[in-house]
């Protein structure tokens, strides 16, 4: 299957974002690789997806799970070899799916030789490419980010015997965008891959590439700039290819990345997610409908990126105090699950593994405008393991079938990256692709339809939409256009039977089609349109005029 | 001779016998409804003053005042009358039914006239009653009125009410029992008018400050005397 | 389960919206424009504040306004509270409103209210008057108890004027203690709170045909809470400033106030004549506050209405009253202004004869209640200058004695209800 040689594809894609060290392992040796990963390929062909966005797989010390680069031009040695990646990317490619990858444009690992070079000397040709003071006064007022290990933004180099600048763990020397030869440098790096095939990158921490005295040194216009000029270049060399930006800020605040559609193509929208669990929990659309009506418009060009779980904590920065308590109490009773201001679960153990309110969620991940991001392992229903520290909870081996190793690999047990999930509710032994590609009913099943509904028009991902504000507060009611093709979402937030009536009189004399079984409903009348859902139901309904 | 005048007598008595006989069992069938009636009217009397007990008869007379005149008369208590009364009529009725039965044709006219008279007798009388009832009742209600809110000379006021009622239910019984109807009504009419009219002029001249002070009370809620302070009593 | 065909369709259709609540705040009104606007705002942000993460709704009975007042309750955006107290709203807050009928009749209302409160099942309830002023914190004070500590009612306690609500001071409340055996202050109260499972309880046993059950329901609520043997409580409010002054009605007051507890005593007869003696009632915060302001009382025409209602109404009084106690009043009334004094055992003695003859029926029952206006303007005379000078611990203290008398007559009361049987 050929790639959509649209320019716009990132609109119409679904993204399957993935570790290559925890999908599949060929060789054995307990660390999933780029080889496993291929083999892969076709069950996430058919499971519908369009691009997969790979975790960063660079050389690297591991100190901060691979966003600690140490080798710009290489891949990590335990996940295979350059020559890998490429296979890799062609049978992505062959299939019609496109690859995203991780760039980190702020900071290196101090083990990079780059950092090795400049710290050696002050005269050394690299000594500017990373940010060094005498003192570490200035930048004055710039907050820290990991406030719970680091004391301060300077570090002391006891080799060159100065501070440098670190935003983020002080094995991260931030590199020095006001230096041309960086940025040059940087560009040629992306160009480094972009010319192997890679369709995409997620750029990691952008908010913070330049610093100026007297700021707080995020969302600088320079830094913009130094964007504007990688995006433009970008079109001019490789045009089709997309810029995903990760910066955790207020839709507000991140509306300047998208520029006048000259600068970033997509941007996660951080605030949304929290709002989802909290609107499910609460029986209530306000929190939902309220981001949403405060999210800005954004260029034609650009593209929202929904997601329901990561990689990382699901992070409540975003929401008041008053909702973040909520959120604790609701979700994470038990204190061992809280992080960073965040709650480290996946997503069917955040729902209790309820099969309904996992379909609701998706539903509304698949169906809110934007490009929908499902985190690996959640097509099936995986489990966390919260024992395991920090993060790695939701990072264990991907549960292919029931029997050895979960599927993932041959080796012992012991040496395995990660263990694999054990509990009999979502082990691998009861949660894995086999059993539930077996199984007609299985979630697997049930995400390969509702994608493949998505899929099947574009107004999910193109269309514009007008929120409908029936008394009913339980029920969340939306509709998508572009055009002619006009598409009815009508979610039940709450655990209960829920009646609504719906002002639908803009659209009288629309046949409902529900999307799924393609039966028709009674037409759009006067009258206030009347449906019943059962809990946590939600319907698609193409609005047709005949 | 003396055979013409045997030979007539025994006709005579003859013809008596054919007319005894003629009536003799109508005589006898008038006795028997006459005793009968007795009967059943005394049954009747007796079930109805049980009825009447059980309704607790006597105290709505009480209220009507109906009891008050019967006493002035020395009459025994309302139930009492009133079963008495139904029996005599009960009883009168079988009784005519009897005459009626013997077939005097003047006669039965005037049973009938009777009969024809009987329902109206109680729906005067009923209406009387009620009438009195609802003349104490509204006096009662004009007077407490008239007593919280402070005006002057209740009583008055209350025998005002009774006495309107009362001379209204009497021309209504009257009009009904068909018994100088216009003379009644013209009374009425006549004593009604002169009470408005009375109760105007005392208004007009004499009441002035009252009805004034009466009008400010009930329309224009938000006065307050000088030096009073208002409490609410909840 | 209630009988709801009395609730409109459109009314329904808002319920469904509504869905299930955990707090429901009942606001009955009639052409309250000029105030129902800050109250609605008070009450939003008490539940903002207080209860947060509960399921929450204003329902509005209104009793046929011209003023626009239901569009005003509706109208009131949550954003304003929002911002002028720094609250943030976790969810949806309802405000809907029905519009029950042309005329106001607390009846109605609050039958509407319970109807709306079962079918939405809601845990805890509050009925406000749009009459008086509230407090911020008046919400939370009446559903803390049920909230938290499982009460089934609870009544409110206001710092008053020393000298208002004479009725309830001086009657409702002494005779409520002593026939039913608990001391609440105010059982005769436009706010209170209550339990959704008492809401249901109350709504299906009471009778809502029209007639006598149009007037008194506050106090009828009161009674069922305690014939039922719920839980009980008192919480203070603080002051109770009305907004509005109605008028002070006397005659329609007792009526709300003294009708209701006669008709209750018929049918609660077991519950009242078996208890002895009464018991306090939990109470969040002072039991009683008073306010010492000095007030121009007309003194002379109380006294002139008590003797004139004793002259006219004699005929009235011979029906209810007995013999002595007429007597006992006819030499009252004749006193002058100095002298004259309606002592408690005397006063006592009177509402209980008056009690026994409405049970009979002796003369028309609203007439009964009626003729006790006068006397209760003598009583209050006495009351008035008895406590002129009173300090508040005083005036306390001879309500209580007051009170001891109610208890201390009972049992004559209970023979001549028997008596009369």
């Amino acid at each position: 299957m050929p790639l959509n040689q649209d320019v716009l594809w990132y609109k119409d894609a679904i993204i399957y974002q993935v570790h290559v060290r925890t999908f599949n392992d060929s060789n054995g040796d307990g660390i999933g690789d780029f080889v496993g990963l291929e083999q892969k390929l076709p069950y996430l062909q058919e499971l519908g997806i369009n691009a997969i966005w790979l975790m960063p797989f660079f050389p690297s010390p591991l100190r901060d799970d691979g966003y600690d680069i140490a080798d710009y031009h290489s891949v990590h040695s335990s996940y295979g070899t350059l020559e890998d990646f490429r296979k890799l990317l062609d049978s992505a490619h062959e299939r019609g799916i496109r690859v995203i990858i991780e760039m980190v444009l702020n900071h290196t690992s101090d083990q990079h030789p780059w950092f090795q070079e400049s710290r050696s000397s002050r005269d050394n040709p690299r000594r500017d490419w990373y940010v060094w003071s005498d003192t570490d006064n200035r930048y004055k007022g710039t907050r820290i980010i990991f406030l719970d290990t680091e004391k301060s933004n300077w570090a002391w180099d006891p080799v060159s015997r100065s501070y440098y600048w670190h935003r983020f763990f002080s094995h991260q020397p931030d590199l020095n965008y006001d230096n041309p030869a960086v940025r040059e440098q940087m560009w040629e790096v992306m160009r480094f891959w972009l010319e192997m095939g890679v369709d995409a990158f997620r750029l990691d921490a952008v908010p913070y590439l330049v610093e100026r005295e007297g700021t707080n040194c995020e969302n600088l216009p320079e830094t913009h700039a130094v964007l504007k000029e990688l995006r433009r270049r970008l079109d001019e060399q490789f045009p089709g290819r997309m810029l995903l930006a990760e910066a955790n800020q207020w839709p507000a605040d991140l509306r300047p990345y998208f520029g006048d559609g000259d600068e970033f193509h997509m941007a996660f929208h951080f605030p949304l997610m929290p709002r989802m669990f909290m609107g499910v929990k609460l029986e209530d659309r306000k929190p939902i409908i309220e981001i949403l009506q405060q999210t800005p418009e954004i260029p034609p060009t650009c593209q929202w990126s929904l997601f329901l779980r990561n990689h990382d904590e699901l992070t409540l920065e975003m929401v008041t105090d008053m909702e973040r308590d909520y959120m604790y109490d609701s979700y994470a009773g038990d204190k061992t699950m809280r992080l960073n201001l965040g709650i480290r679960r996946r997503l069917a153990p955040l729902l209790e593994n309820d099969r309904r309110r996992i379909e609701l969620m998706n539903g509304m991940l698949m169906s809110l405008p934007g490009t929908p991001i499902i985190y690996y392992g959640d097509e099936i229903g995986m489990g966390d393991n919260i024992n395991l520290g920090d993060r790695n909870g939701v990072r264990t081996p991907m549960q292919w079938s029931g029997g050895w190793n979960g599927g993932f690999s041959t080796a012992e047990p012991d040496r395995l990256y990660a263990p694999l999930i054990q509990n009999p509710v979502y082990g691998y032994p009861a949660v894995n692709v086999v059993a539930q590609v077996g199984s007609e009913h299985s979630l697997l099943h049930w995400m390969r339809r509702i994608i493949d509904v998505r899929k099947s028009n574009v107004v999910f991902g193109r269309g514009s939409i007008e929120f409908l504000h029936p008394p009913n507060h339980r029920i969340l009611a939306y509709v998508r256009r572009l055009g002619n093709e006009v598409v009815l979402v009508v979610n039940n937030l709450s655990g209960a039977a829920q009646a609504v009536e719906l002002d639908l009189r803009g659209y009288k004399g629309h046949i409902p089609i529900e999307m799924s079984g393609k039966n028709i409903f009674p037409r759009v009348g006067d009258l206030p349109y009347l449906l019943t859902l059962g809990p946590y139901q939600f319907f698609w309904f193409r609005l047709r005029r005949i | 001779m003396k055979d013409l005048i045997i030979s007539e007598l025994s006709q005579a008595l003859h013809d008596l016998q054919i007319a005894f006989a003629h009536y003799l069992p109508r005589l006898i069938v008038m006795l028997i409804l006459a005793f009968v009636g007795w009967a059943i009217a005394y049954a009747a009397r007796m079930i109805l003053r049980s009825i009447l007990r059980f309704i607790h008869f006597d105290r709505l007379s009480e209220n009507a005042g109906a009891s008050q005149l019967l006493a002035k008369a020395a009459l025994p208590p309302a139930s009492e009358v009133v079963s008495r009364f139904v029996f005599w009529i009960m009883l009168l009725g079988f009784i005519l039914l009897g005459v009626n039965v013997l077939g005097i044709l003047g006669l039965q006219e005037q049973v009938g006239k009777f009969f024809f008279f009987l329902p109206r007798l109680f729906v005067a009388l009923f209406i009387v009653f009620v009438g009195l009832l609802a003349a104490t009742f509204f006096a009662r209600a004009a007077l407490l009125a008239a007593v919280n809110a402070n005006i002057p000379s209740p009583k008055v006021i209350s025998l005002a009410v009774r006495s309107i009622i009362i001379v209204f239910v009497l021309s209504i019984a009257f009009e009904e029992l068909g018994i100088a109807e216009q003379t009644m009504l013209v009374a009425f009419g006549i004593a009604f008018g002169a009470l408005m009219l009375g109760l105007a002029i005392a208004f007009g001249i004499g009441g002035r400050e009252l009805a004034q002070s009466f009008l400010e009370r009930r329309f224009v809620r938000a006065k307050k005397e000088e030096n009073e302070d208002e409490l609410s009593p909840l | 389960m209630a009988d709801e065909t009395f609730l409109t369709d459109d009314f329904l259709r808002q319920l469904v919206n509504v869905g299930e609540v955990d707090i429901l705040i009942g606001l009955p009104t009639h052409n309250n424009a000029k105030t129902i606007g800050s109250i609605v705002q008070t009450i939003q942000g008490g539940i903002l504040r207080w209860f947060p993460r509960e399921r929450a709704v204003i329902i509005n009975a209104d009793g046929g306004s011209h003023d626009g007042t239901p569009e005003l309750i509706t109208g009131v955006s949550i954003d304003d509270v929002r911002r002028d107290a720094n609250l943030h709203a976790l969810r949806t807050l309802h405000s809907i409103s029905t519009r029950y009928g042309n005329s106001p009749i607390e009846t109605v209302a609050l039958r509407t209210i319970l109807a709306a409160a079962e079918l939405l099942q809601a845990k805890a309830c509050v009925v406000m008057s749009p009459e008086c002023s509230i407090e911020s914190d008046s919400i939370s004070k009446l559903l803390r108890p049920i909230r938290g500590d499982g009460f089934d009612f609870v009544t409110p306690i206001y710092r008053r004027h020393k000298f208002e609500g004479l009725l309830i001071t001086n009657l409702i409340y002494p005779m409520t203690r002593a026939l039913y055996g608990l001391r609440i202050r105010e059982p005769y109260t436009r706010d209170f709170g209550f339990s959704g499972n008492f809401a249901s309880d109350f709504l299906a046993q009471q009778s809502w045909d029209g007639g006598s059950n149009e007037s008194g329901i506050e106090l009828r609520l009161t009674l069922a809470a305690i014939a039922g043997h719920r839980r009980i409580c008192q919480t203070f409010l603080g002051d109770r400033e009305h907004i509005e002054h109605r008028g002070a009605d006397l005659v329609p007051a007792l009526r709300q106030t003294v009708g209701t507890l006669f008709s209750a005593m018929d049918a609660d007869f077991k519950l009242w004549s078996a208890t002895n003696g009464s018991q306090s009632v939990t109470t969040e915060g002072p039991d009683h506050e008073v306010l010492m302001e000095p007030l121009r009382i007309n003194r002379k025409r109380l006294r002139e209405m008590f003797a004139s209602g004793v002259a006219e109404l004699a005929g009235v009084f011979q029906q209810i009253l007995s013999p002595p106690t007429l007597a006992e009043l006819q030499r009252i009334a004749s006193l002058n202004e100095a002298e004259f004094h309606y002592p408690a055992d005397l006063w006592v003695r009177t509402v209980y004869e008056f009690a026994a003859s409405y049970r009979k029926s002796v003369i028309s029952r609203d007439h009964i209640i009626q003729s006790l206006a006068p006397l209760f303007r003598g009583r209050a005379l006495t009351f008035l200058v008895e406590n002129r000078n009173a300090a508040a611990e005083e005036i306390e203290s001879n309500i209580e004695s007051l009170c001891i008398e109610f208890e201390r007559q009972k049992p004559f009361l209970v023979q001549m209800w028997k008596a009369r049987e």
